[in-house]
């Protein structure tokens, strides 16, 4: 029924290695400040990185090998479960709150995001339903709108915690599969509409999304205020040049960049390897993608070929989320940079995702 | 493969090239930052994360014209925080020690120093126990810093001259407006990059800039002078009452200001309390219509013209009538009858100056009134001066020249007139205003030095002398009778002003003013006094602002140690009134000197031993009070003490070095002089016995007398 298993897509995983790398790299040197500052121990950041990294290495490699089509049958049950996450995050005192937001879940010692759960599981759904009922799609009411509603209540929950920018990427990879699948082009302008017109409201509805978005058009008009953050990143990679000030001689993460080591990581790259080390990053993605598409265009089965659409894509938009706030060429909105930033759970389930991708990528069949 | 495959393959192939290209987009973006505006963001992150401290520039010192300290900059601290670094520690307990060390405020002091900047000050110059008190504490974000900050420990004294800074150390007012650049010096930084919590980086860089002190004043001012001139105003207040009153005193031959003071007058220190009114300074910014006192213009401009000559005749018919006017004489119904030029000035006669003005015609008097420097600023080191009001030539009628004649339909500022004044003491040359005299720097070395600057020639010497001899019979026995001063020739004129209101002039609002020089042949100092509006019913110039002069020209001549001579005329004359004619004792026996001053009316006061007057202060041929003491010094009959012989040390407090050198000449004593001025102090005790021959060392210092309540 399935073609032969072969060995992995190594260019995928070349790609995905060197980026952690990095990332263990420039958590270390954009942490360490901070590290010192809060925690008496320049190295404590990365530690929890170099074991998160393990962990998120060693599900990888675990998933990679659990054949993909199991998760058609697992699907809905995922999506449950996930929902469930979603709401329980946000009961109080159940739901950890940091920085106004309550997006976390304490499991012992860990802490996940429900959001990161929602992501994979979101996708492995869409990609069975869409695969599933594909026919269908044609038609907004019967096709379209059932997948539309899980999607606008995944994101009403996101948007509870709240997390705008997580709700964004998660409809974006949505649209991106539906479009993928073969919604037509008539619905998906009236969906892009409809989703701007969403995302303008909980700007205009927030006051602090508000004035994020003025100071995203003029970060000068409020250097110490809401320019701040969008300011001091252009600062660090301003500094940088072509290579960079070398590696930890980053002098902006001395607490003006705020979020060293996690959102704003890029800026302290940016500054320390220069146009250089940001570049390859983002040509990495680009490997990243064009490996991911790739996948999705060699095999065979629709749900394998829309899962890695769906993977490939919502990391995707991520990073072009990160990297667009900290070039301040997009709003700033709190989403990490997929590989490189420090965080945990999030690392473990976007290379829980790779694994997915690379167990795909084993059954296709290149021509 | 399906239809439906081959459109997913369609979309993910477009995906891949609109993702692609968005990263592209991106990595565009990163260059656009990275290179193209790098040098700009490296430039402006680099200033953000320095962390910039000002250390203030000292400010220079104002000395009188000998070095004597007007205004000096001390010390002080201030307090200051860096808020990144308060709120790393416990800004709460910070504010509140603050608070209550500084007597502020809680909330303001925290809300200070949270402020979203990196620099921010608590208060400024602080008491210095408080600020000790602030810095045993330790807190954490919270640093003294050393400023300089003004002290004027003269209070009022020269005030208006002096000015005040504001609690930024700049100029506000006075020489410290005008000169703040001199003064204020540079501003050195100390400039470290920091994180930004306010602490210094690893391998930050650093840079200090020293300040720069500011440089040193010289007044022309003449702290003695300055203290006659406060006190004479201090008595004029309190016996006048009037609106305000200023006294310029001016070396004629220089130009410089030697005294300007001002009522009514304020604490420097206080400025931000006083009425803008007690700031003003008169002496440059009263805009005032002279009467009389201006009468020299015309007189001076008519010599010099031909258009009089002292004894060409004069007829006061009581009024003059120009056009459908009638200007009356000061004196109407009675009338001054025949007179001389002469007497025409020394009666300060109205009708005589309109016929002078209207003989020297309107092209002409303009041409003097401007050369004398009316209606244009004299160009003083002062800020805010007036420029006085004329009337514009096209508009002029005969009316107007005959009131201009006696100073009225003019105004003109103090400063003016006191240089015109100064012009004919200084044999008709106009000399420019002048308040400062050098500029040093820190060090003390001279930066600039200011020359005395004529300005221009405005009437002969030969004119100027004849109007100085007029101007003396004016005090001798004129309308300036009460500014005569024994044994100076004294040059002056009186004046009384009917202040003008609405709707023509105001009864009893007079401006009463005196201008005039000493000694008038050689004139020393020239002096205006200028009376604003005296209450009690006296005005007249000559009544109330003649005296002042007097008592000022006094003191200042004395201290200035010209040498007083009596005309003949004055010997002859004294004896009535209050003052006697001090005999010359010298070189009597002590018996007979007692006798003859016991017939004078002194007693005698007797200082050494011998029988033979060796001294007397004062000397004689001075008037001096009735029943005063006249200090005679005993010695031998022969003059001199002899080399060896024991002598008794006089008390010399009071006396000039002059005197001093004198009376110890006579004892044989050698006079080891410290300083300039009067006797303050001499090292050997009077009474002290001692040898002849012997040197003693005195003391002087300039004569400061305590400004009067």
């Amino acid at each position: 029924m399935y073609p032969r298993k072969k060995s992995p897509d190594i260019l995928l995983f070349t790609a995905i290695i060197m980026l952690l790398g990095l990332g263990v790299i420039m958590v270390y040197s954009a942490s360490q400040v901070t590290a010192f500052e809060r925690l008496d121990d320049t190295f404590y950041y990365l530690k929890k990185q170099m074991v998160w990294a393990l962990l998120g290495l060693t599900a990888m490699v675990s998933v990679m090998k659990i054949d993909y089509w199991r998760y058609k049958k697992l699907a809905v049950p995922f999506l449950v479960i996930a929902f469930l996450l979603l709401i329980t995050v946000l009961l109080p005192g159940i739901g950890t709150s940091v920085k106004g937001a309550q997006r976390w879940l304490a499991v012992g010692p860990m802490r996940i995001q429900p959001s990161e759960v929602i992501k994979l599981s979101l996708v492995v759904f869409m990609a069975y339903g869409l695969s599933r009922y594909r026919d269908r799609l044609r038609s907004f009411v019967t096709g379209l709108l059932p997948f539309l509603l899980i999607l606008a209540v995944a994101c009403i929950l996101i948007l509870l915690q709240p997390d705008l920018g997580t709700a964004v990427s998660v409809a974006g990879t949505v649209y991106i599969m539906l479009f993928a699948a073969g919604a037509r082009g008539k619905h998906l302008l009236y969906l892009a509409f409809a989703g701007i017109a969403a995302v303008a409201l909980a700007i205009i509805l927030e006051p602090y999304r508000m004035s994020r978005f003025m100071a995203f058009l003029d970060p000068w008009a409020d250097p110490r205020g809401t320019g701040f953050h969008i300011i001091q990143s252009l600062y660090a990679l301003g500094s940088g040049g072509l290579f960079g000030l070398g590696l930890g001689q980053s002098h902006q993460k001395f607490f003006y960049l705020p979020e060293q080591h996690t959102d704003f990581i890029f800026a302290v790259l940016g500054e320390e390897l220069g146009f250089f080390g940001g570049s390859l990053v983002i040509l990495l993605f680009l490997v990243f993608i064009w490996r991911g598409f790739k996948i999705a265009l060699s095999t065979g089965d629709p749900f394998a070929s829309l899962l890695a659409v769906g993977i490939t894509s919502m990391i995707a938009l991520q990073a072009i989320i990160n990297i667009g706030v900290v070039t301040g060429s997009l709003p700033v909105t709190g989403i990490p940079l997929p590989f490189i930033s420090f965080g945990g759970s999030s690392l473990v389930f976007t290379l829980t995702g790779i694994g997915v991708l690379l167990n795909i990528s084993r059954y296709t069949s290149y021509r | 493969m399906s239809a439906t495959n081959i459109i997913i393959r369609k979309r993910i192939t477009r995906l891949f090239l609109v993702v692609g290209t968005i990263l592209i987009l991106l990595i565009g973006r990163l260059a656009w930052i990275q290179f193209v505006r790098g040098e700009e963001l490296r430039e402006k992150a680099l200033a953000n994360r320095m962390d910039d401290i000002p250390v203030p520039a000292t400010r220079g010192t104002i000395y009188d014209r000998n070095g004597r300290e007007l205004v000096v900059s001390i010390s002080s601290d201030s307090i200051c925080a860096f808020p990144p670094v308060v709120k790393s520690g416990d800004a709460e307990k910070t504010a509140r020690e603050l608070a209550r060390i500084l007597d502020l405020e809680y909330d303001d002091v925290y809300k200070r120093i949270t402020k979203n900047t990196n620099f921010e000050y608590v208060q400024r110059k602080v008491d210095i126990e408080k600020s000790k008190e602030i810095r045993d504490l330790n807190l954490t974000g919270i640093d003294i810093i050393e400023e300089s900050q003004r002290s004027y420990s003269k209070g009022k004294f020269a005030s208006h001259i002096l000015g005040f800074v504001g609690m930024d150390n700049a100029g506000l007012d006075g020489i410290e407006l005008k000169l703040n650049k001199e003064l204020a010096g540079i501003p050195g930084r100390i400039i470290t990059e920091k994180d930004a919590r306010g602490r210094e980086i690893p391998q930050a860089l650093h840079e200090h800039e020293e300040p720069v002190p500011g440089n040193n004043i010289y007044l022309t001012l003449d702290e003695t002078i300055q203290y006659f001139a406060e006190r004479e105003l201090d008595n004029v207040m309190a016996q006048y009452q009037p609106k305000g009153a200023t006294v310029i005193v001016m070396e004629p031959r220089t130009g410089a200001v030697l005294a300007m003071a001002n009522r009514p007058d304020y604490e420097p220190a206080e400025y931000g309390t006083t009425p803008a009114e007690n700031r003003r300074n008169m002496a440059i910014q009263f805009n005032y219509e002279p009467g009389s006192t201006f009468k020299v213009i015309p007189a001076a401009s008519a010599l010099e013209e031909g258009v009089v000559k002292p004894e060409s005749r004069f007829y006061d018919k009581g009024y003059a009538v120009v056009g459908d006017r009638k200007i009356k004489c000061w004196r109407f119904p009675r009338t001054h009858g025949s007179q001389s030029f002469e007497e025409v000035v020394m009666n300060s006669c109205n009708p005589g100056f309109v016929e002078i003005g209207l003989d020297l015609g309107e092209e002409r008097f303009y041409q003097y009134i401007r050369a004398f420097g009316f209606g244009r600023k004299t160009g003083i080191d002062l800020p805010g001066e007036a420029t006085g009001i004329l009337i514009p030539e096209k508009d002029i009628k005969p009316i107007n020249i005959a009131t201009i004649s006696i100073g009225q339909s003019i105004s003109v500022t103090p400063i003016q007139l006191i240089t015109a004044v100064s012009a004919l003491a200084n044999d008709g040359l106009l000399m420019k205003p002048r308040l400062v005299n050098k500029i040093t720097d820190s060090s003390g070395k001279v930066v600039r030095t200011e020359e005395p600057e004529p300005v221009r020639q405005v009437v002969s010497k030969s004119t100027a002398r004849q109007l100085a001899g007029i101007l003396e019979k004016v005090v001798n026995s004129g309308t300036g009778r009460n500014a005569y001063l024994e044994g100076f020739r004294v040059a002056g004129k009186t004046g009384t002003a009917q202040k003008a209101g609405p709707g023509g002039y105001v009864e009893g609002r007079y401006v009463a003013s005196f201008a005039g020089f000493a000694p008038a042949d050689d004139p020393q100092v020239a002096i205006l006094v200028v009376i604003d509006e005296p209450q009690g019913g006296i005005y007249y110039g000559g009544q109330i602002a003649a005296p002042v002069f007097k008592n000022l020209a006094k003191d200042i001549l004395r201290y200035l140690n010209v040498t007083p001579e009596l005309s003949e005329e004055e010997i002859k004359n004294r004896s009535d009134q209050a003052e006697v004619l001090v005999p010359d004792v010298v070189n009597m026996s002590l018996e007979d000197a007692q006798d003859i001053l016991r017939e004078a009316g002194l007693k005698a006061r007797i200082e050494g031993e011998g029988s033979w007057v060796v001294e007397q202060q004062p000397k004689g041929g001075i008037r001096f009070p009735a029943g005063s003491q006249v200090l005679i010094y005993l010695g031998d009959k022969g003059g001199t003490v002899p080399n060896g012989q024991e002598v008794t040390m006089p008390d010399l407090t009071g006396l000039t070095m002059r005197e001093a050198g004198q009376l110890l000449g006579r004892l044989g004593l050698q006079i080891n002089a410290v300083g300039t001025g009067l006797v303050s102090e001499q090292k050997t005790a009077p009474g002290t016995k001692l040898k002849s021959g012997s040197t003693v060392t005195v003391v002087f210092t300039p004569q400061v007398p305590e400004p009067s309540p």
